[in-house]
């Protein structure tokens, strides 16, 4: 039996339908996954010693030894420290580059030069970053070959690039109206573009700054070539190697044989999760502020 | 481009909906791309780029599905944290070989006179490191090859100390067979260059009679980084088997693999083959020991089938009556395997620390010092600590490593003496 | 205010003031922002091309052409020290497509469920979440597909596609979950958010009237898709495609814990079940372990073709994404 034309055709569109649905389903099953199994196996780390203990010696219970359990200080310390460091240069520089594009760049062809730049480094795959800021401690200084200086500043390349562009668009959503407002009043340029624009558009200048904190937390690859092997003994400065809980979660998977790494390995994706997830709403709650600014809110 | 509403008052007939004319493109791609594609797949085949396969009539025809769970880890019981000694003298930092860095750690936290920092980063790494200077020591289980040496820049070269030992085990993850297996070199040799694919292969089952062997394909894991453990195992590939010793030769680099998973460090593999079922790996003892990973027995050059231990390693290394030359010298012929000892484990190796032999030598144009005067004693305070017999050395049995024979400490005291003279003022 | 007059001139472009110092100050502070930005990029090129100077002057166009990668060693069988890119070029290509493959049915699929037809209320959320897959760090990645796939992929999958499909070749040798195939699932699960964002962006800004022209005649809800929205989204959805692409040419962490690390590499993946090398996973596998100093220079010289592929491939895709957006009044929201 031949079903009618129009039969067919919306039974095709239903089936569509179906499929699409499932699309997203499917796309959230690995979302799912892989936060469940960070949360189960990661809260079984998760103690009052989590935070305030190094990373313990390797160890596998068997035959009446028991492993310490140890925690994930030097990590954490490091993070936080790699992650300071590296904002501390990229968010300057990003929002300078951001306001000269916005407010002294214009309409000119430099303008989209700059945007264009920040596009292209925005696709910058993070290992190259590790490899380009190796080559160049190297080159130059070779004793910080291995450092935390050296991860902050591959992390500070991703970063960039990011800050950028969303403090941008954050500087674009003012309206022009405001500046030559402003220009006629006699206000010079540079109190504008800080107390009026800058002020005017700071949710989303903190958001971008907040999502690129975010991404400098969890990268792994560029820390990987800079920073060392300095997880199992107390950071001694920004020039000595150092340790991430991204770092971490690497050398625990890897060896996940010692059961006491595994659990603390999840503790830090655990961790890092968590603090991405906190960073990243945060950051979209100042954006919905932003947003609602834009339209005439509080 | 939507066609507009149809002048009379009847309904859209149905081809109406659909584009009049072009529009088609998107359509068109997608063909000409499955066109193409299909032209240049057809032409591999046929060129016999790429092969059809026929189904699988080997004996290698996969793992069955039962599958081990990959550590289903149980909480480990709460043990108080070992003693992260409080910062003390001086920091003397090494780096290199993992084989050794389990009981490195153990050291850190038992030697109290100075503050000690190991990293394992692989033996070639811990090589590339001293040359460098940029760690105190290093630590490699294969010593010093020729091309390293001659990167030495600095008058009096390096020392190379012993100052632990282990051997090489095979470890593998077989969920069906309970009795310890039992490998030739040769058999080890075919696996690894992968003659041998199957579990239930002739070879295995001759060597290994009354095991009831899986029909499983063998998953092979290697070394990724640089190890003196591969060296080691190598090593005694070359010795064993003819074929190995012509087309891969031994060396620290992984690249002598022809095949296999590679996992950088030895606890990298022993996860590795813990969590794959029917897979083969090599590690230092002490990492088979505690993790509880089974490894076989291996063949010495008296044909028996040795189970390493603490005891019939030290006793290769007893046997194998090597002669150490000048600590300075070329180590690289230094070796304990295949020792003569009809109950000697044939994969024995010393593992060795690397220090410059004159420190105030070393010291010449480094800027900040390399090796300032308290660090330089407190460096020989570490290495006296660690070969006495009394000290590092009792560590050794409980991590699962061999402490040293006297004869080895007699001689590593000498050579820490001679550097102890060195000491920068 | 700094001018006493309460009604000081308008400014005009040709009788500009000369700027205070305080102003030509703060335009130094940021036009330096800029200009870092700007050198950032010229010195990652020059950074990599000085670093690649031993290996293209020893190895020349070989680099290209070699087909093997082996480190350099005291060994007189293997003595190696001779690099080439082209397998692991071959392996990034390949693991890249793949996830493609997977992902693009898949993104496209939500991405038009989200924008058509799903019920308003879980727009926003369902498409949050989508973005959340994009914020979770690649090496937690790693971890759960060490975890939880590899033995899936094992066990399950992998028997059961080579049982279905062995006679391609493409699935032949012990599935080790640890191979060419699980490390491309695992990027799809990366690149998945990218192209949907970008898609549902670019279907999202389709005019109305377009969608209600079509209902108007007739049209069943996947013919409005097809035939009104589709076509005027394409742009965009190719762009999100391609930034894909560059996204999962870039990714390092996730392939080298699954993809398996092999040491001796051929010339192409004689199978899916292959344990393979990307550019990124040399980089990250190497990089610490290199032997000589042409196998470093090497590994920066791969980098460097790594650095021009994925760079070109995002100039592309945003100067596709930017004539879309331009011509068609599209920004996030």
């Amino acid at each position: 039996m031949s079903l009618g034309l129009h039969t067919r055709r919306r039974l095709f569109s239903h089936t569509m339908t179906l499929l699409s649905g499932l699309a997203v389903v499917v796309i959230l099953v690995p979302l799912v996954a892989v936060i469940y199994e960070a949360a189960v196996q990661g809260s079984s780390a998760f103690s009052w010693t989590f935070l305030t203990q190094r990373p313990p010696i390797a160890c596998t219970p068997h035959l009446g030894v028991s492993c310490a359990l140890g925690g994930v200080y030097t990590p954490f310390e490091g993070t936080l420290i790699l992650v300071g460091l590296a904002s501390l240069v990229a968010i300057p520089i990003g929002i300078g580059a951001a306001i000269f594009t916005v407010e002294y760049a214009k309409e000119r062809r430099i303008a989209r030069v700059i945007s264009t730049t920040a596009d292209v480094l925005s696709g910058l795959p993070s290992i190259l970053a590790g490899v380009f800021v190796f080559s160049l401690m190297f080159q130059y200084d070779k004793p910080l070959v291995y450092s935390t200086i050296a991860g902050s500043l591959a992390l500070s390349v991703l970063m960039i690039p990011i800050v950028v562009r969303t403090c941008e668009e954050a500087l674009r959503t003012v309206p022009e109206s405001v500046r030559e407002a402003a220009l006629a009043l006699g206000i010079p340029r540079w109190k504008i573009a800080t107390r009026i624009v800058l002020v005017a558009a700071l949710p989303g200048v903190v958001t971008g700054a907040m999502l690129s904190v975010a991404r400098a937390a969890g990268e792994s690859a560029p820390i990987l070539l800079t920073i060392g092997d300095g997880c199992f003994h107390p950071l001694e400065g920004v020039t000595q190697q150092g340790c991430a809980l991204a770092l971490w979660i690497f050398i625990g998977a890897t060896n996940n044989a010692y059961q006491n790494w595994d659990r603390l390995a999840w503790g830090a994706a655990l961790l890092l999760i968590l603090i991405i997830l906190a960073i990243s709403l945060t950051s979209r709650f100042s954006l919905n502020r932003l947003v609602r600014r834009m339209k005439g809110g509080p | 481009m939507a066609p507009g509403p149809t002048e009379s008052g009847k309904p859209p007939t149905d081809e109406i909906v659909h584009r009049r004319g072009g529009g088609h493109t998107g359509l068109y791609v997608v063909v000409a791309i499955v066109v193409v594609l299909a032209v240049i797949l057809s032409g591999a085949y046929a060129t016999g780029y790429l092969k059809f396969a026929s189904k699988s009539t080997s004996s290698c025809s996969g793992p069955a599905s039962s599958v081990v769970p990959a550590n289903s880890g149980q909480p480990a019981p709460a043990a108080p944290s070992p003693a992260f000694h409080p910062e003390s003298g001086q920091t003397v930092s090494g780096a290199g070989s993992t084989l050794v860095q389990p009981l490195m750690a153990t050291w850190e936290t038992a030697y109290t006179n100075n503050t000690l920092y190991y990293s394992g980063v692989g033996s070639t790494a811990g090589i590339n490191d001293i040359l460098g200077k940029t760690v105190d020591f290093g630590a490699s289980d294969a010593p010093m090859n020729p091309t390293q040496r001659s990167l030495i820049t600095t008058p009096g070269g390096i020392d190379t100390i012993p100052e632990s030992a282990g051997a090489a085990v095979p470890i593998y993850n077989l969920p069906t067979v309970g009795q310890t297996l039992k490998f030739t070199g040769a058999v080890l040799a075919g696996i690894y260059l992968g003659d041998i694919t199957n579990w239930n292969n002739s070879l295995l089952q001759v060597a290994n009679p009354g095991v009831v062997l899986p029909n499983a394909c063998i998953i092979v894991v290697h070394r990724s980084d640089g190890s003196g453990t591969t060296f080691v195992f190598t090593s005694f590939l070359s010795k064993e088997n003819a074929t190995w010793n012509q087309t891969r030769g031994f060396s620290t680099q992984p690249t002598v693999f022809p095949i296999g998973i590679g996992a950088k460090g030895n606890g990298a593999v022993t996860t590795t083959v813990k969590s794959t079922p029917y897979a083969i790996g090599y590690v230092d003892i002490n990492y088979a020991l505690s993790n509880g990973v089974a490894f076989g027995a291996v063949q010495n050059p008296k044909g028996n089938f040795i189970l390493a231990s603490l005891t019939n390693i030290a006793s290769a290394i007893n046997d194998s009556n090597v002669k150490f030359p000048a600590a300075n010298g070329d180590w690289y012929n230094v070796s304990v395997l295949n020792a003569p000892g009809a109950q000697d484990y044939p994969m024995a190796t010393l593992t060795y620390v690397l220090v410059y032999a004159n420190l105030t030598a070393a010291d010449v144009g480094t800027s900040p010092t390399y090796i300032t005067h308290a660090v330089g004693e407190a460096l020989v305070d570490v290495l006296k600590w660690m070969v006495n017999e009394t000290e590092g050395q009792s560590y050794s049995a409980a991590a699962y490593y061999v402490p040293l024979p006297a004869w080895v400490v007699a001689s590593d005291m000498a050579t820490i003496g001679s550097i102890a003279k060195t000491i920068p003022p | 205010m700094d001018s006493d007059n309460p009604f000081p001139p308008p400014s005009s472009r040709r009788h500009r003031r000369a700027p205070k110092w305080a102003d030509f100050t703060f335009l130094l502070l940021t036009g330096w922002g800029a200009v870092l930005v700007l050198a950032l990029l010229v010195a990652l090129f020059v950074g990599f091309y000085i670093g690649s100077q031993t290996a293209i002057h020893q190895l020349g166009f070989r680099f290209l052409t070699n087909t093997v990668w082996l480190a350099a060693t005291d060994n007189p069988v293997l003595p190696g020290n001779v690099y080439g890119v082209e397998p692991v070029l071959v392996g990034t290509l390949l693991t890249s497509a793949l996830a493609l493959l997977l992902a693009i049915p898949l993104s496209m699929g939500a991405a038009i469920f989200l924008t058509q037809q799903a019920p308003l209320s879980i727009r926003g959320p369902v498409g949050q979440l989508i973005e959340l897959l994009a914020a979770i760090p690649s090496v937690i990645y790693g971890f759960w597909g060490l975890i939880v796939l590899v033995p899936i992929m094992r066990a399950n999958i992998e028997p059961a596609l080579a049982s279905g499909l062995y006679w391609t070749g493409w699935f032949s040798g012990t599935p080790t979950g640890l191979d060419v195939l699980t490390a491309s699932v695992v990027l799809a699960v990366m690149v998945i958010p990218t192209i949907t964002a970008i898609s549902r962006d670019s279907m999202a800004a389709v005019p109305v009237s377009q969608k209600e022209a079509a209902i108007s005649l007739g049209a069943t809800d996947w013919e409005v898709t097809r035939n009104a929205v589709l076509p005027y989204a394409r742009g965009g959805v190719f762009a999100g495609i391609i930034l894909g692409l560059g996204r999962a040419m870039g990714e390092t962490m996730a392939v080298t814990m699954v993809i398996g690390n092999p040491s001796y590499l051929t010339p192409y993946p004689t199978s899916l079940f292959s344990q393979y090398q990307t550019i990124a996973s040399l980089l990250a596998t190497r990089f610490a372990e290199y032997s000589s100093p042409l196998e470093l220079s090497s590994l920066i010289e791969a980098g460097l073709v790594l650095l021009l592929i994925t760079l070109a491939i995002n100039v592309v895709a945003r100067g596709v994404l930017s004539r879309f957006q331009r011509g068609r009044g599209v920004g996030r929201e």
